[in-house]
């Protein structure tokens, strides 16, 4: 039971403070959690504290490998909205 | 705290704008200020106009965590052509920072300003924030410390800054009102958790203007950083102004939005666009009534270093620091002789100043404000080519002497318009950034950029090369108006400025 940090992470240190367990540690090319450590804070906090900090969707995966916080939620940008400037900015 | 009102209209007699030594009315802002605080801010670029010509200042990036998401912030962009704040090349280690400070401070002796400024939120990074600053205030105690918050985390950090000697604080405050807030803020992390929408715009408000208050009673001077967002807390900036400036906040800047979609934030990708020239010197001068306004604001970028206005960021790299060979102690002493040479030149200009003749600049008659656009490197003179300059300052006359509004980028924030712009020139690009200006004042001008300014309507003028800026500006407004062309008031752009 632990989470896992993927790629699409901006290594921004914002989750290593806030861990109760210690679990986070930086690395290249991006910051990991130590499964052995990581709780999903349980016992600490009602919420994983390191998917409430993240300011990047999608890296952050649960025990099952879902995103907990998935496109959108985050920026408030509609995903077809982020999609189609990327096409168009791609286009150029 | 009561703060005067400065360098604006109310007083005709002291509206004579800038002194010949200045790019504004800082020689009449610092004199009327108390003079504990004039001894703090006379060589801060960010704190006082003036000071920015001479003293260079330096931010380190040592804070990359945030606790709140802004709109107009992505936090994955790093691009070295760009300079906005939020902006870097690399994130610095606590010992990282102080090398690099060290020498910049060797290699740069105007240096008077360290400043940390994110790009996440310095007190959301507080053990790298304080520990560079409790390293610095050992290893270079001449260098004055500042730094800038979103302010959620403000008022548990007052008492360690004010530890550290800190005295100048920049807090971004956007709105004072929740309904705006949750357009601007999407989230804070708060107490362990992430608040969305309007509460969290709350909890946020809250704890900066409670911020505010705890450094002003600590006597820590505070600057207010607001970015306008037209559409969304544009007419409400004024409503800031004026509770800040109760609360005792010391200078007011308000910075344009800026949002592209290449960017990749919310309102890049939203297409919220931000406030051209007009709105926002409108709203800057309708803030100034109540408000000690900043105008110089470059908007730079988290590691910037140097004099406002220019970058040198790319000279001292971590790994070039690293093949630095330097003499810390010769050049803390020779920043101690440049420092007191500037002090010298800057107490010169102001006496000077206040000996000069305000009548000279007054005609007596009122008639419609012009803006001109200038070209300088420096130092209160026109001394620039027009194709060498990066940015022009630009200066509103009317019949009552002349002021300082702000400053248009010639070569926009983005330089690498070759990969990423739309084939627009730099010059067209630079023209129209001068929209609005009637006249350019420059040493030299090509033929080419002569006959486009002419074909946008504004008359390029390089027969003032190396005059003080606003003796040359008052002298080209007498000849337009013999002229007769300011004979008509100028619905548009120029007319609310002096209003």
């Amino acid at each position: 039971m632990a989470l896992t940090i993927i790629e699409g992470c901006v290594n921004c240190w914002a989750c290593v403070p806030v861990c109760p367990s210690e679990a986070i540690y930086e690395a290249q090319p991006h910051f990991l959690i130590n499964a052995r450590k990581c709780t999903e804070c349980e016992g600490d906090h009602a919420l994983p504290q390191c998917a409430s900090i993240c300011p990047i969707e999608g890296v952050i995966l649960n025990a099952v490998g879902e995103a907990i916080n998935p496109p959108g939620s985050l920026t408030g940008i509609p995903p077809e909205r982020m999609a189609e400037v990327m096409a168009e900015l791609q286009s150029h | 705290m009561e703060l005067k009102v400065i360098g604006q209209p109310e007083d005709e007699s002291a509206n004579k704008g800038c002194s010949a030594s200045s790019c504004g009315s800082s020689d009449d802002q610092l004199t009327h200020l108390p003079e504990d605080i004039q001894q703090k801010v006379y060589n801060h670029p960010c704190y006082s106009e003036e000071a920015h010509h001479y003293f260079a200042r330096m931010h380190v990036a040592v804070a990359p965590a945030c606790n709140i998401q802004c709109h107009y912030c992505n936090r994955k962009y790093d691009c070295a052509n760009e300079s906005r704040p939020g902006v870097v090349s690399e994130v610095l280690t606590p010992n990282q920072a102080v090398k690099k400070t060290m020498a910049v401070a060797a290699n740069i002796p105007q240096m008077s300003v360290l400043g940390i400024a994110g790009p996440g939120d310095p007190l959301a990074n507080p053990d790298r924030t304080f520990a560079t600053f409790r390293m610095l205030s050992e290893q270079t105690p001449d260098i004055k410390l500042c730094v800038s918050t979103n302010g959620l985390a403000l008022p548990d950090a007052v008492e360690e800054l004010s530890k550290h000697n800190i005295d100048h604080v920049t807090i971004t405050i956007n709105c004072v009102d929740p309904e705006v807030g949750a357009k601007i803020y999407p989230w804070i992390f708060w107490n362990n958790k992430r608040i969305k929408g309007k509460k969290g715009a709350k909890i946020l408000i809250e704890q900066q203007q409670k911020g505010l208050e705890m450094l002003v009673a600590k006597g820590i001077l505070v600057k207010v950083n607001s970015v306008m967002i037209p559409g969304i807390n544009d007419e409400h900036l004024q409503e800031v102004s004026r509770i800040v400036k109760s609360k005792g906040a010391f200078l007011h800047n308000v910075m344009p939005l800026i949002a592209e979609e290449e960017h990749g934030t919310f309102y890049g990708v939203m297409g919220q666009r931000g406030p051209n020239a007009a709105e926002l010197q409108t709203l800057q001068d309708s803030c100034s009534g109540d408000m000690n306004m900043m105008r110089h604001c470059r908007q730079c970028r988290a590691d910037a270093v140097g004099l406002l206005g220019e970058d040198r960021g790319d000279e001292f790299t971590m790994d070039k620091i690293e093949a630095m060979e330097i003499d810390y102690e010769a050049a803390m002493e020779k920043r101690a002789k440049i420092h007191s040479a500037i002090e010298a030149e800057l107490n010169l200009k102001q006496s000077k100043s206040k000996d000069s003749s305000v009548a000279d600049m007054v005609t007596g008659e009122k008639s419609r404000p012009v803006l001109m656009a200038v070209a300088t490197t420096g130092g209160g003179i026109i001394n620039q080519h027009f194709g060498h300059a990066k940015e022009f300052l630009v200066y509103e006359t009317s019949g009552n002497g002349v002021r300082f509004i702000g400053h248009r980028k010639a070569d926009q924030y983005c330089s690498g318009n070759q990969t990423c712009g739309d084939g627009e020139t730099v010059l067209s690009q630079t023209i129209r950034s001068l929209e609005g200006c009637e006249a350019v004042l420059c040493s030299k001008i090509g033929y080419e950029p002569w006959q486009l300014l002419e074909e946008a309507g504004i008359i390029p003028n390089g027969e003032h090369a190396m005059e003080p800026i606003e003796d040359a500006i008052f002298a080209v407004y007498m000849e337009m108006r013999s002229e007769g062309k300011l004979k008509m008031l100028d619905s548009g752009f120029s007319s609310q400025a002096i209003a």
